[in-house]
């Protein structure tokens, strides 16, 4: 097995208009790869991962770089390998009437990341489905939430 | 393999009271030095400098490479809600020692529902022991699940008190849909190698 290409550092926006010559360059005569990550995976700066096309990379990013999506982590005359991040599901919740504040501690307290959309509260899917639901099943059984989608 | 000018790697050591990070890492630190990688620890504790001053006495690192931070409450918000202290602490580190490798952050003891911020550390791995009881893989604590390495230490203890360790070892695989799960027993030195194996691997690309 070969070694991993190490990427430290991120080199831009692959919308960067500095960036999208070269870019469009290696799609015609190189090697676009992408890099998925994970959306909870997001924060990590050191991990090990492949590319679409299966090159290993290891990522070792300094503390004060964040991952992104349409980030462009490795550029050289022949390849270029951009950041996708995967997509995030979301729970989308209902309070039920005089529920909310409710709903917002439990949500609160399982630590649960969240976006607000009008009434409903939006929770992300970081994991099974099933252990989520399994902690809203008794709010649900008692009418303090409903499940949207 | 070293990242210049970009800090060390950050690796957190979680898990519940009494269930041996703090021996863990006096089996890892030899071991870690003796692979050629310069370290530091962060340890944390409620009210005391109970873990940090252990450490130091075993001698088993420079005194300054073991910094302390008390939590003064809840364990898991100076790992998760508001790292700050811990950041701080590793990037002093980071400043005093520019060719560290590797920083291990040894939370307060805590429960099943602990777990780190990827904004503290790259890594972390959680520890429960088999004297806490064979079903705790089974409650599917978030430490045990979202871990990126789960250690269960004190295996020499499962015929005194009556854990089926195989099938503990089997529900922690299961509820983890495969990420690793290692056993250890601290005391004898054994499974360390491969815990040391497996933060190396991730986190340090140097292998063992």
């Amino acid at each position: 097995m070969s070694d991993p290409l190490v990427i430290e550092s991120i080199i831009g926006d692959r919308g960067d208009p500095a960036l999208a010559g070269r870019l469009h360059e290696i799609g015609h005569h190189g090697v676009m790869e992408t890099l998925v990550v994970d959306p909870a995976d997001l924060p990590r700066r050191r991990f090990h991962s492949l590319t679409d096309a299966g090159t290993a990379c290891f990522v070792a990013l300094p503390r004060s770089a964040r991952l992104f999506d349409g980030a462009v982590v490795w550029l050289d005359g022949q390849r270029a390998i951009v950041v996708r991040v995967g997509e995030q599901r979301w729970l989308r919740l209902a309070p039920g009437a005089n529920a909310a504040l409710e709903l917002g501690y439990l949500a609160g307290n399982l630590h649960w990341r969240v976006r607000f959309d009008g009434d409903c509260l939006l929770v992300a899917v970081d994991g099974p489905i099933e252990a989520y639901l399994a902690r809203l099943k008794d709010f649900q059984q008692r009418g303090k939430v409903r499940i949207v989608e | 393999m070293r990242t210049n000018g970009h800090g060390a790697a950050r690796v957190g050591i979680g898990g519940p009271v009494g269930s041996g990070k703090t021996a863990l890492l006096e089996r890892l630190i030899p071991l870690l030095r003796g692979r050629g990688i310069d370290l530091a620890v962060i340890t944390n504790d409620l009210v005391t400098h109970e873990d940090a001053e252990r450490l130091r006495r075993a001698r088993l690192l420079e005194p300054e490479r073991i910094l302390a931070v008390e939590a003064g409450a809840c364990p898991h918000t100076v790992i998760r809600e508001d790292p700050t202290l811990n950041m701080e602490a590793a990037d002093s580190l980071d400043r005093i020692f520019p060719d560290l490798d590797l920083i291990l952050i040894e939370s307060g003891g805590d429960n099943l529902a602990s777990t780190f911020s990827l904004d503290l550390v790259d890594y972390w791995l959680f520890v429960i022991d088999v004297a806490g009881g064979d079903d705790i893989p089974r409650k599917r604590g978030p430490g045990v699940i979202q871990s990126d390495l789960l250690v269960i230490n004190k295996i020499d203890l499962h015929p005194y008190v009556g854990v089926d360790l195989q099938r503990m070892r089997a529900e922690a695989a299961a509820v983890r849909n495969g990420r690793p799960v290692l056993c250890t027993n601290c005391r004898a030195d054994e499974g360390i190698a491969a815990v040391a194996d497996a933060l190396c691997d991730a986190v340090l690309y140097r292998g063992a």
